[in-house]
């Protein structure tokens, strides 16, 4: 999932500091497992607002907020209240607040929450990024994503700054490179492994801004 | 004869690390060149170690090469992509820059520029692959050069990581791609640098140079402990600079430390030179190598 989080309030004052009122747009899919983007991060937005003397027209949750014309058929039965608002303020993900922008060219649109990686949830609401969407998956080698939980990308093994095994950059994680060798070790694949050099990465698959369209069967 | 000449005839060679300027001013620099110029046989610069910024160890190689002491240009991975890399070693060629040692390098996040882009677009084992390249007159994608580069290229070991093997793996990874010399992360151990040595046999000709540290003080040894990525300092050598009450002492130690290991690796000739780490002050240097003639 699309992980995200709320702004820090005094970022977000600042942003709506010339608006007085304002519609709300959450996203029924990660940002509602984030908490970012459901009822009650609607709710205790609309409250913070209200609180500082704005007003809050009306607010509405999408399915999939980053489905654009999904979207644009569920929103429009909140015309009167969005005609209101002087902004639009939107609780999603980069991609759902996007959505929103196109479909109300004349109205600010502005981000409530900070989107932040891809990942998984391991606990209720507790996040790991795990894919960076480098657009050519090297997960068949290591079964994790070194591209991702290596701070330097390694694409060979580890670098030479962990230390007890924990990584340079954040020396409460386990270098994700000592695990990987630990993972080929286990399945015998480590000679095979070092058979040949990995790399040099293609980068150009990576390249924004990227766009798919699948058209029939391969 | 040059760096790689001593190596290569088994002279026992002394290398230093000098850490460039931070600033435009290069006159403290030409003054440790001039002093170095006659007491080792090559001095490292490098390049903005701990991600801290620095003058370019490119610009101190060529002061280095002009004043008549052998460089070697130290290049990482961190601030600069492939096309970078490749046009600076092509730049360094042109200066006359011949020694280069490879690595992957610090992570911004421990330096002075925490919010900085990490590039990190290669690894060190294939900017070896990289270089070997353009020894043979190709770029990273094959493609023809207008010449072939005369690099001497080394890597970095360090025989102290914990866990061991992984590291390892990346020395031999190193060596099959065609590093020519390694220079390894500071040794406290001899025990271990031994046993590396023992492993580093099966490997036909292979020039290591051990990293060597004068210990000056408690601050520094912790600083070394804590702060430096990849640097192993044992536990008893922490307790042992604890029990130590005054400054000097620590110092004394210091030095007797770095001479016991030197004559030790001498005596027992396990590698083929030493590499004189983390050292601000030339007089240390002087001092340290004046015990080791005797």
């Amino acid at each position: 999932m699309i992980v995200s989080k709320r702004k820090p309030l005094k970022e977000l004052e600042n942003l709506i500091r010339n608006y007085e009122s304002f519609f709300l747009v959450g996203c029924a899919e990660c940002a509602t497992l984030c908490g970012s983007g459901d009822d009650e991060a609607l709710l205790s937005i609309k409250e913070w607002i209200t609180k500082s003397g704005k007003t809050v027209t009306g607010w509405f949750t999408p399915k999939v907020g980053c489905q654009i014309l999904g979207t644009k058929r569920q929103i429009n039965q909140y015309k009167e209240s969005l005609n209101q608002a002087q902004c639009i303020l939107v609780l999603s993900c980069g991609a759902g607040a996007q959505t929103i922008t196109e479909l109300f060219e004349d109205k600010p649109v502005i981000p409530v929450n900070d989107t932040l990686f891809i990942g998984n949830m391991r606990r209720f609401r507790e996040f790991e990024e795990r894919c960076r969407a480098c657009g050519e998956c090297l997960l068949g080698i290591t079964n994790i994503c070194v591209i991702t939980l290596c701070p330097k990308s390694m694409l060979n093994g580890p670098c030479g700054g962990y230390k007890n095994g924990k990584c340079e950059v954040n020396p409460e994680l386990r270098c994700v490179w000592i695990v990987a060798y630990e993972i080929l070790e286990k399945r015998k694949l480590l000679e095979k492994f070092y058979e040949n050099l990995h790399g040099p990465k293609d980068w150009s698959k990576s390249n924004s801004p990227r766009a798919l369209r699948i058209e029939g069967k391969d | 004869m040059n760096f790689k000449e001593k190596l290569n005839k088994g002279k026992f060679v002394v290398t230093v690390e000098i850490t460039p300027p931070r600033g435009p001013d290069p006159l403290k620099l030409i003054e440790k060149i001039k002093e170095l110029r006659n007491l080792v046989d090559a001095v490292n610069f490098t390049d903005n170690p701990s991600a801290k910024l620095r003058m370019c160890s490119m610009a101190a190689c060529k002061l280095s090469l002009d004043l008549g002491l052998e460089p070697v240009l130290q290049i990482t991975c961190r601030d600069r992509n492939r096309i970078a890399i490749q046009s600076d070693l092509l730049g360094a060629h042109a200066l006359g820059i011949r020694n280069l040692l490879l690595m992957t390098g610090d992570h911004p996040i421990v330096g002075d520029h925490k919010e900085a882009k990490a590039v990190y677009d290669i690894d060190s084992s294939i900017l070896i692959k990289v270089v070997k390249g353009l020894n043979e007159g190709i770029d990273i994608n094959g493609n023809k050069l207008n010449g072939k580069t005369e690099f001497f290229f080394g890597a970095v070991v360090n025989p102290s990581a914990i866990p061991l093997m992984p590291q390892l793996k990346r020395f031999e990874q190193k060596l099959k791609m065609g590093a020519e010399f390694f220079q390894t992360q500071m040794i406290f151990d001899i025990e271990k640098f031994e046993s590396f040595i023992d492993y580093t046999k099966m490997f036909d000709s292979i020039k290591i140079i051990a990293g060597i540290v004068i210990i000056k003080s408690r601050k520094m040894l912790n600083y070394l402990a804590n702060k430096v990525s990849g640097v192993i300092v044992p536990d008893w050598l922490v307790d042992k600079i604890k029990r130590f009450s005054k400054d000097e002492d620590i110092e004394k130690f210091g030095f007797e430390f770095a001479v016991e290991l030197i004559q030790k690796i001498r005596q027992k000739a396990l590698c083929s030179g030493i590499h004189i780490m983390a050292t601000r002050n030339i007089e240390d240097i002087k001092n340290l190598l004046s015990l080791i003639k005797n």
